[in-house]
């Protein structure tokens, strides 16, 4: 991230975000509106005595509500630019008007409450749409006791536990502070599941043999299950991995996981979650009592995906993710001219995947820029000018916008650039005065005595 | 003799109609009563094909989209 903002042909806006977006392949304007981060960027050194100094204390969200951080805070450790931003919903001066420790405190004077929303609009020629993912809350899965049992945890509450610099320093520990003895690994939370998605989530099944791998590194005596319906260990050096982990008394147990229960039947129970799964190996149902269990949750789309994709005109599959204009032959381009897409908002995909994807969007920008022209649709719509009334009904009718009103000859123009072809406005126009090029009027009759014959 | 309706099915090309090709490519049998017409946009379809396509000889239309 760091040698991204400091390249000369990269314009790096953090803390921004995306209000409106016009034009087409080649002459977009994207208005952006950059959020007063209450800290003047050019005066803060990144030194970090205002996060020391900050009395407010407030659950880190990096962290998943693991950590704590203050209300003037930089996200994570390697944030890019690594300039704190005031949290304005806890901060003590926002909500009672008093305090200014920060304001105190900062040597460079970068502290600056005036701050405002700055909206500014740039020209572009393509987009890149890398939204990414949420991670599926497994709360609604109740027999999972997730929420309920404190000793429940979802992969990346237990990704952000292992992490050295994360809230425990990279202990696993329970909630009592102690070591875990057993931990059960439940795969697919969320998907392969009717009542969820459908759809397989592609990383899980990897991430959860690393978090076996690194559970047997820092707890070499432990017990480690994880109950799974497939291993899909597809990528390389995946499946070898997988062996490994075999190598390394990881219990693979066959068969997803129904419940996690508190209620002990047997002595070695008490005290313990028992999970309830079938051993389709075997044939048996089994209750395996264990003090941790990790649920490997989904990838689903964004919470705000509509909203993304109503801004970028993108179309999105059945599951919610963003739709790309062909699934093996286009798997980057979209159904927008010079819109692209990446990474997860696309689908479940891993880090290697990711990458592949967002050098071929990349490349894809790089060939339209390299050409210098656009190559357009064939089938687009005329307006014949001597026809057209000027009636105005097809312009409230384009669904791309592509009609627009000429003042001086008082008739439709349609931007060539813009139409898809669709042709609804050649259907609607009460002159005929609109031609749709390759299905016009006559064509089309023509089919349906075709077809009759 | 049964009665076999002709239908002529006004289709997408994003949608319906590529489900329609689906549907061949994955090997899949419709009853050929469907008489397809590839349309850009369900939006192309202007009343006077409907009226053409019953004045043809169509028992029913079928706009997909």
């Amino acid at each position: 991230m760091a040698s991204v903002r400091s390249h000369e042909n990269i314009e790096m806006m953090t803390y921004s975000e995306v209000l409106g977006v016009s034009g087409y392949v080649g002459n977009f304007k994207v208005k952006i509106g950059k959020k007063p981060r209450y800290v003047n960027e050019d005066k803060c050194t990144g030194c970090g005595v205002c996060r020391d100094k900050c009395p407010i204390k407030v659950n880190n969200e990096f962290d998943v509500g693991l950590g704590i951080r203050k209300a003037i805070y930089t996200p994570f450790p390697q944030a890019v630019p690594n300039i704190p931003v005031i949290d304005k919903e806890h901060c003590t001066y926002f909500l009672k008007g008093k305090c200014r420790a920060c304001e105190k405190f900062c040597e460079a004077k970068a502290i600056d409450f005036e701050q405002k929303e700055r909206i500014t609009e740039v020209d572009v020629g393509s987009i890149i749409v890398t939204t990414g993912f949420d991670s599926f809350d497994p709360t609604p899965m109740t027999a999972y006791g997730y929420g309920r049992y404190p000793n429940v945890y979802t992969g990346l509450e237990f990704e952000r536990m292992s992490n050295a610099s994360g809230p425990t320093n990279g202990k696993i520990v329970l909630k009592d502070g102690s070591t875990p003895k057993n931990v059960a690994i439940l795969h697919c939370m969320g998907s392969r599941d009717k009542n969820y998605h459908e759809y397989c989530s592609r990383v899980c099944c990897m991430y959860s043999l690393k978090f076996s791998h690194i559970i047997r590194e820092k707890i070499p005596d432990a017990y480690i299950y994880q109950m799974y319906i497939d291993m899909r260990c597809f990528g390389k050096g995946y499946e070898e991995f997988y062996n490994r982990l075999q190598e390394e008394r990881v219990r693979f147990i066959r068969g997803r996981a129904g419940e996690v229960s508190d209620i002990a039947e047997k002595p070695d129970e008490v005290g313990k979650l028992i999970v309830l799964c079938e051993d389709t190996l075997i044939g048996r149902q089994r209750r395996i009592p264990v003090d941790m269990v990790i649920l490997s949750t989904a990838i689903e789309p964004r919470s705000d995906v509509s909203a993304v994709a109503k801004l970028f005109s993108l179309s999105r599959t059945a599951d919610g993710f963003f739709l790309e204009k062909h699934p093996k032959l286009d798997p980057v381009a979209t159904n927008t001219d010079g819109v692209f897409i990446a990474g997860c908002c696309q689908g479940p995909k891993d880090i290697p995947d990711t990458v592949a994807q967002a050098s071929a969007a990349a490349a894809r920008v790089l060939s339209v820029i390299s050409k210098g022209k656009v190559e357009i649709e064939a089938t687009t719509s005329i307006v014949d000018d001597k026809l057209c009334s000027g009636c105005k009904t097809c312009i409230d009718l384009c669904p791309y916008k592509a009609i627009t009103f000429e003042e001086a000859k008082k008739i439709a123009a349609i931007n060539e650039a813009l139409c898809k072809g669709c042709g609804t406005c050649a259907a609607a126009c009460p002159a005929g005065a609109i031609v749709s090029k390759h299905f016009t009027t006559e064509q089309i009759l023509a089919q349906v005595e075709g077809v009759l014959i | 003799m049964s009665f076999e309706p002709k239908i002529v099915g006004f289709l997408c090309n994003w949608c319906s109609y590529a489900g329609a090709d689906l549907a061949g490519t994955s090997r899949k049998k419709y009853a050929p009563n469907v008489r397809v017409v590839r349309v850009m946009c369900s939006g192309r379809v202007d009343p006077t094909f409907v009226v053409k396509a019953f004045q043809s000889g169509a028992d029913g239309v079928l706009v997909c989209g």
